[in-house]
């Protein structure tokens, strides 16, 4: 479809008063105080605590849960296994088609464990330590099976098979294919090959683990959620069905979440295993995980194994497009897999104007922890693979790797830009951007001092990385993966109303994890009704049975600054044609002529002809007889706003369409020191230029740009997540998965080049991700480090041991290629 | 995160402490408890009784004992350890090197003995004592007695403590004019875990009369004979201690896991020896 | 505090300036002393094995992860905990305002933690640089801030140099 059939809105001519300020948070009063409800601070009466029994081993069958002589411990109120759960729910809704849609998914391993870590059983007792301490003494006889860990020997045919039902690992296969690849390689001047790149595991690790209290109340039968999940709507359509429920008996309730990155959103499984627990022990249920717990059995980002690439490229420069056989390691259970089979098109062509482009790829199961929509999801992998191949083209090439760039970007006057599959970049401008990080760290310095260190034993490197942030996905993209998936569109919803006494407050759809809901809601909803931020209250969290919501509902994926935004906006919209309504009648003026400022509706010119909103609510909810009929039935004061994303279904044959409404973009650039005699890679410039519509709130914006980079730096020089060949997870704990710590975090240089989105109610794009740009911008600049050493990275992840091989022992085949005519 | 259940006991005096240590066999230690807390958390270890000697006075002060050994008491807590006039004067790389132990909430309760006591590869303290040449001094139910640090570190968690028995203190010999200290770690960012140590104390004079070289982060310190042997005669020049730096790695046995593997390790080790001389004999005292 | 091993002993530890009697299982951490049997729930536990300082409070003065300290071995402290910067229906006090003015904070679960290192080290280190405060706040994470904003605030609050 062409960009100029997309819907456009109105701006509101009021726009400006607080959207642009950096408005202090609202949320900060409470949290500075320690006085944030997190899921694990909250008690409920009666509750028992829930420990969960978890597999040894990667791959087994279970041969015999024993729980008597837990449930012999004085205060121990129930206890759970997978035979009950068996009996007890239907096994989860699959988003795979055909063989991978047969995975049987439970909240507890039925028959078989699939990875170590993987709950059992589950011990409900008075207190903690009574239950750990119980469910120690749960007996499980396995038959261990041989594991399979290893992404490509998981395809192998000889290969353990991990879900029987699906006959392989493979959960899903799809072929992007767009242009002509075969004929770009065929006459490109040159082709540069690339055997073999890998992105590896590693997780956003929220501070907050996961935690909920569950009660299932026999009276109402009303399943009452109090939990850090993200997207609560998700969870409900698969715990629904599983529990044979209404979806309207489980009602999620948050105030704090302590983060989440994608990481709390795989969770309905352990929510439907305190619920059959609740309702089991009549009693609340609560569970906190620890954060060994967290690292084995949350949920992990995707790791993704990229081979066979090849790059056509002209003698001037233009890359014409690229062809990759990927492999999509999600770990023992696919849950929001395959999706990101799809997700990662959104980008297809990362930042660049490639027209023939190949990705044949494989969702494929291991015996690891499941992976979760970490943040990035998806497009993070693709647009590494991307940076990577446009870094050795230039290397390999002997193009600078700005002009390279440059000479390839999507231009500014491109946009709205057509992808060859279909998504609409909705504005952009890349070279500046890039031309600003460039400046930032004042690159020509850089390169000089880059000259003066050769020799000395430390390498200067500079590195850029160009990524997308898209934004605002139409879930119709699930049909690319399974045609048969009801889904289309996205939207969410928000309540806006005057309370009884003229007061403005909000409710929204979204769950909010530290992004800022509150305040930036405030700020557009306050210069719709001319009043400031701090006379919106915006209800902290969510809940399911006071919020509104739709299908999608939830923080992920970057996309409230439209969905969220445009919601309350709308809704905002709502009560001011309301609020104009009564006083248009009750003043005797036209609306045109009424102004809304500070809490109060006023004749233009005639100030003493004026209702307060608190006068406005009174007519409205006490004093309806004051109104005449026609009014008093039209207005409420109360309205809910669905905002919908302007899209249609995509072609699921073509596995084409517009995929996502915004793309906000990144451009990073970097400067390391590698020390030759160690490997020891460290950063000694940063900037990120990240550009992302209508900035509503500056500082929230660089927070989320900051707090996304810190998530690159520390996964491409530090964290990863590591099996050995019987899928036991190496490093399970914060002693040796390696968080980043302040020292360590560059003070980033940032800037903002806003370029407003012809598509969303604001101008505003979806940002929070980030898109990795420190993985992209970091492996160019250890590439760039290691120039004329024939080294290749092609690893995401380069701790000091990688870098100092690359250095000190190339190996026997180099890890690129290049064929020219 | 949740600990198994035990007894708590504090002493006051330092016989009590012993007491408690005799009478009751499967007792531990309890100081700063920076790490026997995620020992303790982990169900690694499963003590009867744990005695807090944390505020036993006798374990607690830093002076300088009639042979000039600075005497420093297991008890002493890394922030107070960093900041003693004493050390800062005799030991400023112990004291430099304290001062960047993990980070300020673990200096500020963490304590010599927990560090030499708990064995623990990677720790900061063992390959220093045992290139100082330190003395433990060692109280049990026999008495006290005092034994070199080399030899105290038998396996990784395991050393020569008997039953009952309690270090009490570290003696470090007072440093000759002419004596240098190096201590250089490669580490997985600031103050962070290490991969690599090494410590050196080396006696220069226009030519390197004694060196005494320990590479930690093995299973054990480990002495460095080969390395100190071709040190000794030679001028201490960057080519001569890059020389003898190849001869590092006797005796060392490093694991292969997740963070490196043994062949890295070895190789990091030897730079690290290398940069431990070459600061001691650029008189890091 | 007695010399006889037992499983519980009686503490008394003073917290934010009020003192409490009570007696403590052995095996409680000082964490959970806080959070469960006082009530105080702004201290925060993010992890398992000390690493992350969420659970950081004030004991004596020094800044140390609660969650690495048995509550009986507080007994006789001073405790300071993030709820007795200011008062709790008042204004914040400065180094709580400095981090909603440079927005420190996201989610705000690390907040608590990364407000007593601070304190702490301002306390000990007056007029720290900038790679002071970075170092010096070395054993608290933060996940969501990337640290930036969290290391101006803190370092806007000391009034030290930049370098």
């Amino acid at each position: 479809m062409s960009p100029a059939q997309l819907e456009t809105w109105e701006r509101p001519a009021t726009l400006e008063r607080s959207v642009g300020q950096s408005v202090p948070r609202k949320e900060d009063g409470r949290l500075v105080k320690g006085q944030g409800a997190f899921t694990d601070d909250l008690w409920m009466h009666r509750m028992g605590h829930v420990h969960f029994v978890r597999s040894p081993h990667a791959h087994a069958r279970i041969v015999d849960v024993d729980v008597s002589a837990a449930l012999r411990v004085p205060g121990v109120y129930a206890t759970l296994t997978g035979e009950e759960v068996r009996r007890l729910t239907d096994r989860y809704l699959q988003i795979a088609p055909e063989p991978g849609g047969r995975a049987k998914d439970y909240c507890l391993a039925v028959d078989k464990v699939r990875y170590a870590g993987e709950p059992v059983a589950a011990v409900l007792a008075e207190t903690r330590e009574l239950a750990r301490d119980a469910a120690a003494l749960v007996e499980v006889e396995y038959e261990p099976l041989p594991a399979v860990v290893d992404t490509l020997e998981a395809c192998e045919p000889d290969a353990p098979v991990i879900h029987t039902e699906i006959g392989s690992n493979v959960g899903w296969h799809g072929v992007y294919d767009f242009g002509d690849v075969d004929w770009a390689l065929e006459h490109a001047d040159h082709v540069v090959r690339i055997p073999h790149l890998h992105f590896h595991r590693f997780s956003s690790t929220p501070l907050e683990c996961n935690a909920a209290i569950v009660n299932w109340d026999p009276g109402t039968g009303q399943i009452i959620i109090e939990s850090n999940q993200q997207m609560p709507q998700f969870a409900a359509m698969f715990m629904a069905p599983a529990l044979g429920v209404r979806t309207d008996q489980l009602v999620f309730r948050a105030q704090d979440i302590g983060g989440a990155f994608g990481i709390k959103l795989t969770s309905y499984t352990y929510l439907t295993a305190l619920a059959l627990l609740s309702r089991k022990a009549n009693r609340p249920a609560k569970w906190t995980e620890y954060r060994s717990e967290h690292l084995i059995g949350s949920a992990h980002g995707n790791e993704r194994t990229f081979t066979d690439i090849e790059v056509p490229v002209t003698a001037d420069g233009e890359i014409l497009g690229f062809k990759a056989n990927a492999y999509d390691d999600v770990g023992a259970f696919m849950r929001y897999e395959p999706l990101g089979g799809v997700i990662f098109s959104q980008v297809l062509p990362g930042c660049y104007r490639f027209k023939h482009m190949r990705v044949d790829y494989r969702t494929v199961v291991t015996n690891k922890t499941p992976v979760g929509p970490n943040r990035g999801y998806s497009r993070l992998q693709h647009l590494w693979m991307i940076e990577r191949i446009v870094d050795l083209v230039a290397h390999e090439l002997g193009f600078d790797p700005v002009e390279l760039r440059k000479r390839n970007y999507i231009r500014r006057e491109d946009f709205p830009y057509e992808t060859p599959n279909g998504c609409v970049y909705d504005s952009g401008d890349y070279h500046a951007m890039l031309d600003r990080a460039l400046e930032l760290i004042d690159v020509d310095a850089w390169r000089e001092r880059q000259k003066a260190a050769e020799g000395t034993g430390r390498r200067i490197g500079i590195g850029i990385g160009s990524t997308l942030d898209s934004g605002t996905s139409n879930f119709g993209q699930a049909r690319i993966i399974n045609k048969n998936l009801p889904y289309s569109g996205n939207g969410e919803a928000a309540i806006c109303k005057l309370d009884l006494h003229g007061e403005v407050s909000v409710a929204l759809g979204t769950v909010p994890q530290g992004q800022g809901h509150e305040t930036t809601t405030a700020q557009v909803v306050a210069d719709v009704l001319g009043i400031t931020p701090d006379e919106v209250l915006v209800r902290p969290g969510h809940d399911s049975a006071r919020n509104s919501y739709t299908a999608f509902s939830g923080t992920y994926a970057s996309q409230f600054a439209v969905t969220g935004i445009g919601a309350a906006l709308g809704a905002a919209r709502a009560v001011r044609d309301d609020i104009l309504e009564v006083a248009s009648c009750v003043l005797e003026a036209p609306k045109e002529e009424l102004l809304l400022y500070g809490g109060t509706v006023s004749v233009e010119g005639d100030e003493d002809r004026a209702l307060t909103f608190a006068e406005i609510a009174n007519l409205v909810y006490a004093n309806q007889g004051s109104l005449p009929p026609e009014i008093a039935d039209a207005v409420t004061l109360n309205r809910r706003f669905v905002y919908r994303a302007p899209f249609r279904v995509p072609d699921w044959r073509s596995k084409s369409g517009s995929l996502t409404l915004t793309y906000a973009s990144q451009i990073h650039a970097c400067v390391v020191e590698i020390e030759e005699e160690t490997g020891r890679t460290r950063i000694l410039d940063y900037a990120a230029v990240d550009e992302c519509g209508t900035v509503i709130n500056p500082q929230i914006v660089e927070g989320q740009v900051h707090g996304a980079a810190a998530h690159g730096v520390a996964a491409v020089l530090q964290e990863t997540l590591e099996y050995d060949a019987d899928g036991q997870l190496l490093n399970g704990t914060f002693w040796d998965y390696h968080v980043i710590s302040p020292p360590d975090t560059p003070m980033f240089k940032t800037d903002n080049i806003p370029c407003p989105s012809p598509f969303t109610p604001t101008g505003s794009k979806g940002m929070g991700e980030g898109g990795g740009g420190p993985l992209h911008a970091v492996c160019s600049a250890i590439q760039d480090a290691l120039r004329g050493t024939g080294a290749v990275v092609t690893d995401s992840h380069n701790p000091m041991e990688r870098v100092w091989r690359l250095l000190h022992e190339p190996p026997s085949e180099r890890g690129v290629e290049v064929r020219s005519r | 995160m949740l600990l198994p259940e035990f007894e708590y006991a504090r002493p006051e005096t330092l016989e009590e402490a012993v007491a408690l240590l005799a009478a009751h066999r499967n007792a531990r230690v309890l100081a700063g408890g920076q790490t026997l807390l995620n020992a303790l958390k982990l169900r690694l270890v499963k003590p009867e009784v744990l005695v807090d000697v944390s505020r036993v006075e006798a374990l607690r002060g830093i002076r300088v004992d009639e042979q000039g050994r600075l005497e420093i008491g297991a008890a002493v807590i890394y922030d107070e350890l960093a900041a003693d006039p004493l050390v800062r004067e005799r030991q400023p790389v112990l004291a430099e090197m304290t001062s960047r132990i993990v980070d300020r909430q673990v200096r500020a309760r963490g304590t010599v003995g927990g560090n030499v006591c708990l064995a623990d590869p990677t720790s900061n303290y063992p390959p220093l004592f045992v290139a100082l040449d330190a003395v433990l001094r060692v109280r049990g139910p026999e008495g006290v007695r005092e034994t070199p640090a080399e030899g105290f570190f038998l396996a990784p968690y395991v050393t020569a403590l008997g039953p009952g028995e309690l270090l009490e203190a570290v003696l470090l010999p007072p440093l000759a004019d002419d004596e240098g200290v190096g201590y250089e770690s490669l580490q997985v960012g600031t103050d962070s875990w290490a991969l690599a140590r090494a410590a050196a104390l080396v006696r220069a004079n226009g030519t390197i009369r004694s060196a005494r070289v320990v590479l930690g982060c093995g299973s054990v310190p480990v002495r460095q004979p080969a390395m100190e042997a071709a040190l000794v005669g030679r001028e201490p020049t960057e080519e001569a201690i890059a020389a003898a730096a190849e001869l590092a790695g006797e005796d060392f046995e490093p694991p292969t896991d997740v963070h490196a593997t043994a062949e890295y390790r070895t190789a990091m080790a030897r730079v690290m020896a290398r940069r431990a001389v070459l600061a001691a004999t650029r008189g890091s005292r | 505090m007695s010399v006889t091993p037992a499983t519980t002993h009686a503490i008394t530890v003073t917290v934010n300036g009020t003192t409490y009697e009570q007696a403590v299982q052995a095996r409680q951490l000082l964490v959970h002393f806080l959070r469960d049997t006082l009530g105080l729930r702004g201290t925060h536990i993010g992890c398992d094995s000390g690493n992350c300082g969420a659970c950081t409070v004030i004991v004596d003065g020094k800044a140390v992860k609660s969650c690495m300290q048995l509550a009986v071995q507080a007994d006789g402290r001073e405790i300071e905990t993030v709820e007795g910067l200011s008062d709790p229906l008042g204004p914040p006090d400065p180094l709580q305002a400095a981090f909603t003015r440079h927005h420190a904070l996201q989610c705000g679960y690390c907040t608590p933690g990364m407000l007593m290192s601070a304190k702490a080290l301002l306390e000990e280190r007056p007029e720290p640089t900038v790679d002071e405060v970075r170092r010096g706040l070395k054993g608290n994470i933060c996940r969501c801030t990337g640290y930036v904003n969290i290391v101006r605030a803190v370092h806007e609050v000391g009034g030290g140099p930049e370098a």
